[in-house]
C-alpha cells in the first residue's frame, strides 16, 4: 500500500469480502454491511422475510457465487426469482419435507462449499422440530467453511448461535387505484454481537409490473 | 526384459478372507466339490496347525477339528480379488498379464527409476548419518519395487509374494518361495533354479514326476543333462522342461486390455431377506470397489447391481450418479433407496456390483474471483440430497413459459465457473416475493357481487378489508381440461395479504400465494 486512498479501497474490499450484502440498503445498514461470512444470521417474524431472502440470493449469484436455497414450504417462484436478479444457474433449490431435513440439507450444502445458504422455514406451523444442538452444529459448519447462513423463520429458532437477529414486523400493504403496489415491513435489530440492538428500519417491496 | 510376478498364496482362501476379513483368525477351510466329494483346497494357519491339509476330505477335516468353518470356492470373490490384484499391478506398470488364480506378471523394464532413493526399511538407521554405510545404503530399485508392491497388495486385503527375474518362469518360481521378495539377477536364472526341487519347476507336467523316479531331484540335476538325450527320451515335453531348468522361458508377456468396469461381489452362505444385512455386506464391497478405483484414478458414474435370487433368477438394476464419485456412503444410500423403492421380491443368495468408471471432474479455482465449488464434493452432496429428498426436490430452478403463477421446473444443477474477478453486486430491485402455496389451499369464499367479502380455509380466516380483481387467466385452451381462473388480491382485516383464485367449473376457490411474509 502506497497511499491512504489505496488503504481505504483495500479495507472496503476486505469488508465486502467478509459479508454477503443483501443489497437492501436498510438491511445492510442494520447488519453492518450484510450477512457475515462464517456466521448465522436470522430473520424472524411475520414480515416480508422471503423478499429479503430472494434479494440476498440475487446479490450472491449476481457476483458469481454459488448459493443454495433450502425452501421448506416449497414457496419459491423461479419467475419472480429471475426478475429479482437471481442467476438461477448458480442457485441450488432444495425442497425438504421437514425442518429436520432442512437443517440436515443446510449442513450438507455448507460442507459442499456453498458460500451462501438460505434456509427458509416457511409459515407456521413449522413442519417438525429439531434439537437446539442442531443449530450449534450448523453454526460450527458455517464457521468452519466460511459460509454465510441465513435462517428465515416465523419465530426465532437459532437461539444463541446466531450472530445477528432481525425481527420483521407484520407487513402493511399499499394499494393504489384498487391495485396492490407494495408491501412495507418494519425491521428491528434484536441481537448483534458487535452492535447495540434496538435499531430499526422500514423497508418497502414493490409488486412486479405484469 | 525384467518381469515381476505378483503371487497370492492359497488364492481361493485369500480371496474369501478378503470378502470376510472377520474369518482371518479362525480355523477356516475352502472346499471344492459337494457332499462326500468335498475336499479341502486351502486352509488357514490355525486349521493347518491342527493338521488339516489341502486334499483332505471335508469329513476328514471335521473329524480333526469339529468346529472347523468350511466355505465353498466362490467364483465371484476370486474374480474380484484377481481384478483387484491386476489393478494394483497396473499401478506399477502398464504392461500386465493376467495369469489367473492370484498370479500377475508385470513387465517392470524401465520402471526401476521410479522406485529409487529409499533406505532399508526397518533398519532404524534411515535418518542417522552416523550409522554404518551398509545401513545407509539405498535398497536396490527392484527390491524397493517389490516391497512397495507387497505393501500395495496387502492394502487391498490380499497376502502377497513377489519374485523378479528375467523370465516369467523364473519370476514365478521366485515368487512362490516363502521368503519374499526374491530378486534373481539378470543371467542368474539357471544358478537360482539349480538347487530347487524339480516339483517347483512345473508341477503340472507329469514328466517332472518321471524325472524324479530317474533319480533327478533338483532342477540343477536336469539342467546338467544333455538337451538332446532328454528330448530323445521324453519328447517335446522333456525339451521344454530342460529349457525351463536352464531358466529359459520363450513365452512372451501378453498384456491385458484395461477393464471397462470394476466388479465386486460374492455368493452368500445363506439367503438374505432383510435389507440391513445386505447393506452391511454391500458397504464392504463398495469400499473395496472405491479403493480399486482410487488406485487407477477413477470415480464411479454408474453402478449396476445384480442380485442372485433364491431359488433361481436374477434382479438387475442400475443407478446413474449425478457426477462421478468414489464416496461409498453416497453410493450405498442410493442403492438402499432403490432397494427400498423396488424390493427384489425373493431372498438374495449372491450379488455383484459393477462400477462404470469415469474420470472425476476437476476445476481450476480462481485466485481473485469468488470461491468455486469442488465438482466432486458438489456431486456427492447432490447425490446425498437426492437420496434423502427425491430427485424432483433438488436442482436448479427453471422458469417456465405460461401464465399460471405456480409454474416451475427443475433441472440438473451445474453452475458455470465463477468470474475471474470479484465485483460488487448490483443494487436490489426490491421486488415483493409472493410465498407460493404448492398445492393451493382450498377456501370457502363469501362474495359480494364482484368482490370477496370473507374467506375461510386452513390457517386462513377473516373478513376482507381490501379486495382487488378479478383478473382472468386462461391457459392450455388446446388441452382437454384448459385452465381458466379468475384472480383477486385481498387483504384481511386481521392481517395477511393473499392471492385468491376461482377455478372454472366445480373446482371452487383457492388461495395460491401470500404476500409480505
Amino acid at each position: 500500500l502506497t497511499s491512504g486512498a489505496e488503504l481505504i479501497r483495500a479495507l472496503e474490499r476486505r469488508r465486502r469480502d467478509e459479508v454477503v450484502p443483501t443489497t437492501i440498503e436498510a438491511v445492510d445498514r442494520l447488519l453492518e454491511g450484510g450477512l457475515p461470512r462464517g456466521k448465522v444470521t436470522e430473520i424472524a417474524g411475520r414480515g416480508a422475510r422471503l423478499s429479503i431472502v430472494v434479494a440476498t440470493l440475487a446479490s450472491a449469484t449476481s457476483i458469481g457465487e454459488a448459493a443454495a436455497f433450502v425452501d421448506l414450504n416449497d414457496a419459491f417462484d423461479p419467475q419472480l426469482g429471475e426478475a429479482a436478479g437471481i442467476d438461477l444457474r448458480r442457485m441450488l433449490w432444495v425442497r425438504p419435507n421437514s425442518l429436520r431435513q432442512a437443517v440436515a440439507a443446510a449442513e450438507m450444502l455448507i460442507g459442499a462449499g456453498f458460500q451462501l445458504v438460505a434456509l427458509d422455514a416457511g409459515l407456521p406451523p413449522l413442519r417438525g422440530r429439531v434439537p437446539d444442538a442442531a443449530w450449534v452444529r450448523l453454526a460450527r459448519a458455517a464457521e468452519g467453511n466460511g459460509a454465510a447462513l441465513l435462517v428465515s423463520a416465523p419465530y426465532p429458532l437459532t437461539g444463541t448461535t446466531s450472530e445477528a437477529m432481525l425481527r420483521a414486523e407484520a407487513s402493511r400493504a399499499r394499494w393504489r387505484g384498487g391495485l396492490l403496489t407494495a408491501v412495507e415491513t418494519t425491521l428491528r435489530l434484536e441481537k448483534h454481537r458487535r452492535k447495540r440492538p434496538g435499531e430499526g428500519a422500514r423497508v418497502s417491496f414493490h409488486v412486479e409490473e405484469a | 526384459m525384467r518381469v515381476a510376478c505378483f503371487f497370492v498364496p492359497m488364492f481361493p482362501l485369500a480371496a474369501r478372507l478378503r470378502s470376510e476379513p472377520e474369518l482371518l483368525h479362525e480355523a477356516v477351510v475352502i472346499v471344492e466339490g459337494n457332499g462326500n466329494h468335498a475336499h479341502v483346497v486351502a486352509a488357514t494357519r490355525r486349521a493347518r496347525k491342527q493338521g488339516i491339509r489341502p486334499g483332505h476330505s471335508l469329513v476328514q477335516a471335521r473329524s480333526i477339528l469339529p468346529k472347523l468353518i468350511a466355505r465353498g470356492r466362490d467364483a465371484a470373490c476370486e474374480r474380484t480379488a484377481e481384478d483387484a490384484l491386476l489393478e494394483v499391478a497396473e499401478s506399477f506398470s502398464p504392461r500386465v498379464e493376467d495369469a489367473g488364480d492370484g498370479v500377475a506378471f508385470v513387465d517392470i523394464t524401465g520402471t526401476e527409476r521410479l522406485f529409487g532413493g529409499q533406505r532399508a526399511a526397518g533398519s532404524g538407521q534411515e535418518g542417522n548419518p552416523e550409522a554404518p554405510p551398509a545401513a545407509r545404503r539405498p535398497l536396490p530399485a527392484e527390491h524397493q519395487l517389490a516391497a512397495a508392491a507387497i505393501q500395495a497388495i496387502e492394502a487391498i486385503g490380499l497376502p502377497a509374494r513377489v519374485g523378479i527375474a528375467a523370465s516369467k518362469l523364473a519370476a514365478r518360481v521366485a515368487a512362490e518361495l516363502p521368503q519374499t521378495p526374491t530378486v534373481v539377477a539378470a543371467g542368474d536364472e539357471a544358478k537360482f533354479l539349480a538347487p530347487l526341487p524339480l516339483a517347483r519347476l512345473s508341477p503340472a507336467l507329469e514328466a517332472a514326476a518321471m524325472l524324479q523316479r530317474f533319480g533327478l531331484t533338483s532342477i540343477g540335476d536336469l539342467a546338467r543333462l544333455p538337451e538332446n538325450e532328454i528330448a530323445s527320451r521324453l519328447g517335446e515335453i522333456g525339451r521344454e522342461l530342460h529349457f525351463a531348468a536352464r531358466g529359459i522361458d520363450p513365452r512372451p508377456l501378453i498384456p491385458r486390455a484395461l477393464p471397462p468396469e470394476f466388479r465386486e461381489g460374492m455368493e452368500l452362505e445363506w439367503p438374505l431377506v432383510a435389507l440391513e444385512p445386505f447393506v452391511f455386506i454391500a458397504n464392504a464391497a463398495l469400499d473395496r470397489l472405491s479403493k480399486r478405483m482410487e488406485i487407477q484414478g477413477f470415480a464411479c458414474k454408474r453402478i449396476e447391481i445384480t442380485l442372485t435370487l433364491e431359488p433361481d433368477g436374477y434382479d438387475a438394476r442400475a443407478i446413474d450418479l449425478p457426477a462421478p464419485t468414489r464416496d461409498v456412503k453416497t453410493i450405498l444410500t442410493l442403492i438402499r433407496l432403490d432397494l427400498e423403492k423396488r424390493p427384489p421380491g425373493a431372498p438374495v443368495i449372491g450379488f455383484t456390483l459393477v462400477a462404470h468408471p469415469d474420470r472425476p471432474r476437476r476445476a481450476q479455482l480462481s485466485l481473485f474471483g469468488p470461491a468455486a465449488l469442488s465438482p466432486e464434493k458438489l456431486a456427492t452432496t447432490i447425490a446425498r440430497l437426492i437420496s434423502m429428498l427425491g430427485e424432483e426436490r433438488v436442482g436448479m430452478p427453471m422458469t417456465v413459459d405460461g401464465h399460471l403463477p405456480e409454474r416451475n421446473a427443475i433441472a440438473d444443477f451445474a453452475p458455470p465457473p465463477p468470474p475471474d474477478t470479484r465485483r460488487p453486486p448490483p443494487r436490489a430491485r426490491g421486488l415483493l416475493a409472493a410465498r407460493t402455496f404448492r398445492p393451493p389451499i382450498p377456501v370457502e369464499v363469501i362474495t359480494d357481487g364482484q368482490k370477496i367479502a370473507s374467506i375461510r380455509g386452513e390457517n386462513i380466516e377473516g373478513a376482507v378489508r381490501i379486495c382487488s380483481g378479478p383478473w382472468r387467466i386462461e391457459e392450455g385452451w388446446w388441452r382437454d381440461v384448459p385452465a381458466s381462473r379468475e384472480y383477486w388480491d385481498v387483504e384481511l382485516w386481521g392481517g395477511g395479504i393473499y392471492r385468491v383464485y376461482c377455478a372454472g367449473g366445480a373446482e371452487g376457490w383457492f388461495v395460491d400465494a401470500r404476500f409480505g411474509v
